[in-house]
């Protein structure tokens, strides 16, 4: 299949997935770790993709959240996460996707500049996370959020759903780049 | 150049409160697993009512017709703001009519638990009473508060009359003395003026020509003015300088 949908397929009992796309395969291996260390009462699956389109052979079961990491020291990540958004249902971006920024820390590295990737969160309304994805405690921390989410995501969580948790996640900080 | 997406998968299965994949331990674990049981079967069947309602509500969505045409960005933004602020509102409307159902049924319980127990000698009597006292205290320091602040208000209010008062005399003050200064130059400057201090020059000037011309008149007559006392005075009126009386 082309394009991702969220409820196209059945969910699995007591299971809950998440696809990170990013280049970047090192972090992403060290995040899905740090990820499944975390004790949750759901199953979870962390699948991990360059790119979408994600090849339709594989039989791979509901997709709950996906997140898009983005590393702010380099340009061809940013272009690879918006080429892959077009292969997104927008039905997606009802709560079911996020943004991860990476590398925010060493300034002097970056080569995109923080704005560019707020705007193209508030473009996608979805949440952005700036999260230095190399250091341990970050990145245990960044884990612990984003199972969290995985689980309202996924329908784990009575009286909470991604909507609801997408408009929970709007802060003031969001409407910042409409001032601009 | 067109990479294969890769694609990787890792799982983990549940580590507590799932019983089925673990090997059971040896001690108290016969009551112990059917009390996991339950709690797993009650877990995943709030799982499936939560999906079940997402789902519907999806489903309801879809009902919904969307627009087709292709509308300007602007005109979207503003749209999606427009349903988000809906969601907001409806939100909140929700969670205030959630918290006055709470509300009532907290009195309607506590109503009950009243009529059950013994009024006198509870607890829940105590915290009531104690919670009025320190009611009381609230509406009279707030009264307190209220009446120092109207006095506060009233001082600042003729504190502000004052000077309002002191500016507008000032302002006359101000205003009287420059019409004075105006009024003493236009007089000084007027054409008028000038003109009759003009004629006065000239009528001086006639004079002390006919003054002298009477002096020598009379000098040259050779009488003597010093005997008769009328002769006299007009001869000294004679000498009077006109342009010093101006």
């Amino acid at each position: 299949m082309s394009v991702l949908r969220p409820l196209d397929k059945q969910p699995g009992l007591n299971t809950a997935t998440i696809l990170l796309v990013g280049t970047e395969d090192a972090l992403l291996q060290q995040l899905a770790d740090s990820m499944l260390k975390e004790d949750c009462a759901s199953e979870l699956r962390v699948h991990l993709a360059r790119s979408l389109p994600l090849p339709s052979s594989v039989d791979r079961p509901r997709i709950d959240l996906i997140v898009f990491v983005v590393n702010l020291h380099s340009k061809y990540s940013l272009r690879n996460v918006e080429e892959s958004l077009h292969h997104v249902d927008a039905t997606f971006f009802l709560g079911k996707a996020a943004f991860l920024a990476t590398g925010a820390g060493r300034e002097s590295h970056c080569s995109v500049h923080r704005n560019t990737i707020v705007k193209l969160a508030h473009t996608y309304r979805s949440p952005l996370f700036f999260c230095d994805l190399e250091i341990e405690g970050f990145r245990a921390t960044m884990a612990q959020r984003l199972v969290r989410m995985l689980q309202i995501c996924a329908g784990h969580v009575p009286g909470v759903s991604a909507l609801n948790l997408l408009s929970l996640l709007r802060s003031s900080e969001t409407l910042a780049p409409e001032d601009l | 150049m067109e990479m294969q997406p890769r694609e990787q998968a890792a799982t983990e299965s549940p580590d507590s409160g799932g019983g089925e994949g673990r090997p059971p331990q040896v001690a108290g674990a016969q009551e112990a697993r059917p009390e996991d049981r339950l709690t797993l079967l009650l877990r995943l069947r709030a799982q499936t009512k939560q999906q079940l309602l997402e789902y519907k509500s999806m489903l309801d969505a879809s009902e919904e017709k969307t627009p087709e045409q292709i509308m300007q960005d602007k005109q979207i933004e503003a749209k999606i703001e427009d349903l988000e602020n809906e969601i907001e509102e409806v939100k909140t409307a929700f969670e205030i009519k959630r918290l006055a159902l709470h509300r009532m049924q907290l009195s309607a319980a506590l109503k009950k638990n009243l009529e059950k127990i013994n009024p006198q000698t509870s607890v829940l009597m105590d915290n009531m009473k104690h919670i009025l006292k320190l009611n009381k205290l609230i509406m009279k320091s707030q009264q307190e508060s209220w009446d120092l602040e109207e006095k506060l208000l009233d001082v600042r209010k003729k504190r502000l009359q004052l000077k309002q008062a002191s500016e507008s005399k000032l302002l006359e003050i101000q205003t009287e003395k420059n019409k004075q200064k105006d009024d003493l130059a236009i007089m000084e400057n007027s054409d008028k003026i000038k003109t009759v201090q003009q004629n006065l020059q000239t009528e001086i000037q006639v004079t002390t020509v006919i003054q002298h011309v009477f002096q020598n008149l009379i000098l040259g007559s050779k009488a003597n003015w010093a005997e008769d006392s009328a002769f006299k005075e007009i001869v000294l009126q004679l000498e009077k300088n006109l342009t010093m009386i101006k």
